[in-house]
């Protein structure tokens, strides 16, 4: 396995078979359409711990975020977007330090107020709100995308939550590749986590309470067996509609088709899709040093 | 130095730890699809009024692929299979050897800035060619077209590193075959008599034939193309054969025919004989006699006889009186010694000269005529080069390809001995002389024994420029070639090379991609070294405004050798067109062979303006047949005896 196990709390979400009544392996063997043009979103985040004020952390973080598109085999840039700031528990400081932070020229935000201060938990806040800011820019940019781009596929690196403001569109796709829910349960999930290559799952509906519906299957890009159980495995989202399910062979298929280039060094790159991969290192190039 | 603003951006530096940018080397990216390419010049200025301007001599392509095996693992182990929907990130890093920085003082490493292909401006300073082609009395001498991308440039190099005094020579490497080494001399030549300043001297050039035809048709025009005429107009070059040229060939064996491919009817009435005689040779006996031939007793001799014997009245012992100018008469004065010596008895010695040492120097000298036959006569007239009369601008072709490597070695020796103390004296006609020589790999090799064309040529290279004696040289393989000839070349250049020749020591400081674009260039296109330019350069030449041999053989195919009495009629025609031929058979009917010959070279060399009158008084009075009358030539019987044995 990769990566730390996931908290309990977050482990585990609701799911119900839409194509069929149980989940099922199918064989991706729908012919292959690539879209002619295809947007790619990616953010990154950095942050660290600046300094301390008493008992209270000062947390500076920069996050960013890119579309790349794909047209004949090219990627480019059509939407970037970056943000440096700094994050504190500002109920606990004085005006003075306040002020002095505000000083920098770096946007402040606060950690959120507490009774009791407990500087492991303020960290742990800070870098949530670093989280929530890299998804906002994620979705600036992608917001960006569709005003150029309206009828053009766009690709998101994770899971669509966060992003109700283009859930109207049908063309959006959310690649999943760290599993840390799971939304199957019994035989289904075992039906999904032990998916031949070339394979998908049949499409279920999970189910969150804040959010609208969303759509989403399994799909092995590369052989797992002698290797770990998750190798190779993407989980698809898309906002539920009446052509997920008629539309998912040939979407798996493409995804399926995506693994090739590989993701150059990055040790994920069973399941890093190339143009996602790229999307990252366009921003690391251009986020530079940490000074 | 204002970069202009149309001026599109190529690259960008860039620098790590491991590729930083220094003084002299930087590294900048390119797009894939770019006008950037080995040899190309390029330019970066820098936030202050720091310019630097470098040339691209290596480059590597990478993508982001981790390692190969991923790349086996996306395509399943198939080739052919496909590279995958989203093209892999690649990167072209160039490297960039600086040529010049502007301000030069402080030196600092070059800018991390964008970069931009060099403009004809910007070539200019680039090569520091403003130093030498601006100003009220430029030097600048065309020698190619820098090209890169859409963009032609004129490269000049300077006269007074090409011709001296500050530096000297030219000295070309190429394979054979490839249209570089005699074609680019040729050009350079031309560019040479077009622009070297006026106020500098007078210049002519010198050119040993050494093989085939290569040198034959100077003063034929070749047809040029439309590319080569724009870069003749570009560099200001006269697209034009040259004006004079004088052609000089030995000799055959049979003393009438030339000794050269330029033997066509239309063509060679303008190639005067190389012909030398007693006095041109003698000063130069150590070339055709070994160590073996000359001791110090017979060098003593051979000296005797050059001071006061050879164009002196002189009296031998035994009231014999001579005036020695030919190798005939010269023998006739060695019979009159033996003679004499034989008449005294037992006398071993003349003039303490022991006999021996006479018969020895009479046998190698009168040997000479024979081993270079057709170049030394035995008793005609010489006729040389016009040392004193070179003209400016002129040029001069020994046609020595047929020559064996005696002779050779004495024409290399007696000409450029003869050019040196011309210039020394200043008489030469000109004031610089250039001497091209190919194939330095025969002629001055790194190895093997001590020659006098390699003794003469290293004489060029290492004092030559002071006097205005400048060669121009060629081979196949530098690296064989003497260390000094190669090495006191101001300005080198490099056609397409052999890829055994470009691993060897001398072209290490060589980029590997400089080396590959050498052992793949195309014809027309040079490397040239000159000391103005930090690094070396890549420029195209147009094709010489001349014939090449080959070309010019086919349209003027070589004649079939002809008989004495053709070749007179031949060579008097040259000289005077109505002549007849039965007046010529009239005039040699009954003449020995060498008397016609004789006759024929006294006439070609003083061109006279009644010419069969001249020839036929320079065959000199026939000598009356005697008539007998039958009547007397019965010898009378003897009269009758009484004879006890008759019958």
């Amino acid at each position: 396995m990769t990566g730390m196990p996931p908290s309990p709390e977050s482990a585990f979400g609701e799911a119900s078979p839409v194509e069929g009544d149980v989940i099922c392996a199918l064989p991706i063997s729908d012919a292959l359409e690539v879209p002619e043009t295809v947007g790619f979103c990616d953010g990154i985040q950095r942050f660290t711990v600046e300094g301390w004020i008493g008992v209270c952390p000062v947390v500076r973080a920069s996050v960013s975020a890119a579309v790349l598109v794909r047209q004949e085999r090219s990627l480019h840039p059509v939407a970037s977007e970056s943000h440096e700031f700094l994050v504190a528990p500002l109920d606990a400081l004085d005006p003075a330090a306040v002020e002095t932070l505000r000083s920098t020229g770096f946007p402040l935000y606060d950690v959120g107020a507490s009774d009791r201060r407990h500087p492991t938990v303020d960290v742990r806040r800070a870098v949530q709100l670093v989280r929530q800011r890299r998804l906002a820019c994620e979705v600036e940019v992608a917001l960006r995308f569709r005003d150029r781009f309206p009828d053009a596929w766009l690709v998101v690196d994770g899971g669509l939550r966060g992003y109700e403001q283009l859930r109207g569109q049908s063309r959006l796709l959310g690649v999943i590749k760290s599993h840390e829910t799971q939304y199957l349960a019994g035989r289904d999930l075992e039906v999904a986590l032990t998916l031949p290559a070339g394979h998908r799952t049949s499409v279920f509906e999970r189910r969150a309470a804040a959010e609208t519906a969303v759509h989403s299957w399994y799909v092995r890009l590369w052989e797992w067996e002698g290797r770990e159980l998750l190798y190779g495995l993407l989980r698809l989202e898309r906002p539920a509609g009446k052509d997920v399910v008629r539309e998912a062979g040939a979407v798996s298929q493409w995804i399926f088709a995506e693994r090739v280039p590989l993701s150059g060094d990055n040790r994920r790159w069973d399941r890093f899709l190339y143009p996602v991969y790229q999307v990252e290192s366009y921003l690391r190039a251009r986020a530079g040093g940490w000074s | 130095m204002i970069r202009q603003a149309d001026t599109p951006v190529i690259g960008r530096v860039v620098a790590t730890e491991q590729l930083p940018a220094s003084p002299h080397q930087f590294f900048f990216w390119s797009a894939t699809e770019s006008e950037v390419g080995i040899g190309a010049i390029v330019r970066v200025d820098g936030t202050g009024d720091r310019t630097v301007f470098g040339v691209v001599i290596d480059a590597k392509a990478y993508s982001d692929l981790a390692e190969p095996m991923h790349d086996v693992i996306a395509a399943h182990g198939d080739p052919a299979a496909t590279n995958g929907m989203t093209q892999r990130r690649e990167i072209r890093l160039w490297t960039a050897a600086v040529l010049r920085q502007m301000p030069e003082e402080p030196l600092q490493p070059v800018p991390l800035s964008v970069v931009t292909l060099a403009t004809p401006d910007d070539v200019k300073f680039a090569l520091r060619m403003e130093s030498y082609t601006d100003g009220d009395s430029p030097t600048g001498v065309p020698i190619g077209v820098y090209v890169s991308g859409g963009l032609r440039a004129p490269v000049y190099v300077d006269a007074d590193f090409l011709l001296g005094p500050e530096s000297a020579h030219l000295n070309i490497t190429g394979v054979s075959g490839l249209a570089t080494k005699t074609s680019a001399v040729e050009f350079a030549l031309r560019c040479l008599f077009d622009h070297f300043p006026t106020a500098k001297g007078r210049v002519a050039a010198l050119c040993f034939n050494v093989k085939g035809a290569d040198l034959c048709f100077l003063d034929q025009a070749a047809a040029l193309g439309p590319s080569d005429l724009e870069m003749y107009e570009l560099l200001d070059v006269k697209p034009q054969s040259f004006d004079t040229v004088r052609y000089f060939a030995p000799f055959k064996s049979d003393g009438v025919n030339l000794n050269t491919l330029r033997s066509h009817q239309d063509l060679v009435s303008q190639v005067e004989p190389l012909v030398w005689g007693l006095r041109e040779v003698l000063d130069y006996h150590e070339v055709l006699l070994n160590r073996d031939d000359l001791d110090a007793k017979a060098a003593a001799f051979i000296d005797f006889l050059r001071d006061r014997v050879v164009e002196k009245d002189f009296r031998d012992d035994w009231g014999g009186q001579h005036r020695i100018t030919t190798f005939a008469e010269l023998d006739r004065l060695f019979k009159a010694i033996f003679d004499g010596l034989e008449a005294q008895g037992r006398s071993d010695s003349w003039r303490t000269h022991h006999i021996a040492t006479i018969r020895k120097v009479r046998n190698r000298l009168i040997n000479i005529s024979l081993r270079c036959k057709g170049l030394v006569t035995d008793d005609g007239v010489s006729n040389d080069l016009p040392f004193g009369e070179f003209v400016d601008r002129g040029v001069y072709v020994i046609d020595v390809a047929g020559m064996d490597q005696l002779a050779q070695d004495l024409v290399f020796t007696r000409v450029v001995s003869q050019l040196r103390e011309r210039l020394e004296r200043r008489d030469l006609g000109v004031e610089h002389i250039v001497v091209f020589v190919d194939e330095l790999n025969k002629y001055a090799p790194s190895d093997g024994p001590e020659t006098y064309v390699r003794k003469m040529l290293l004489d060029i290279a290492e004092r030559g420029r002071y006097l205005g004696l400048v060669l121009f040289s060629a081979q196949q393989f530098r690296s064989q070639v003497h260390r000094r000839i190669v090495g006191n070349a101001g300005t080198s250049a490099f056609g397409r090379m052999d890829m055994d020749e470009l691993s060897t020591p001398g072209y290490q400081v060589l980029s590997p991609a400089t080396k590959i674009k050498l052992a793949t260039l195309p014809k027309g296109e040079i490397m040239i070294r000159h000391p103005h330019f930090t690094q070396p350069v890549f420029l195209r030449f147009p094709r010489p405004p001349v014939l090449t041999g080959p070309e010019g053989l086919a349209k003027f195919p070589p004649a079939a050798e002809v008989s004495l009495e053709d070749a007179v009629v031949q060579q008097l025609r040259a000289l005077d067109p109505a002549i007849e031929r039965h007046a010529v058979q009239d005039a040699v009917v009954g003449r020995t062979e060498e008397v016609v010959r004789r006759a024929l070279l006294a006439t070609r060399r003083s061109a006279p303006t009644n010419v069969l009158r001249y020839f036929k008084a320079a065959l000199g009075a026939r000598v009356q047949r005697e008539v007998i009358d039958d009547s007397q030539s019965s010898v009378a019987p003897l009269q009758s005896v009484q004879d006890p044995y008759a019958p």
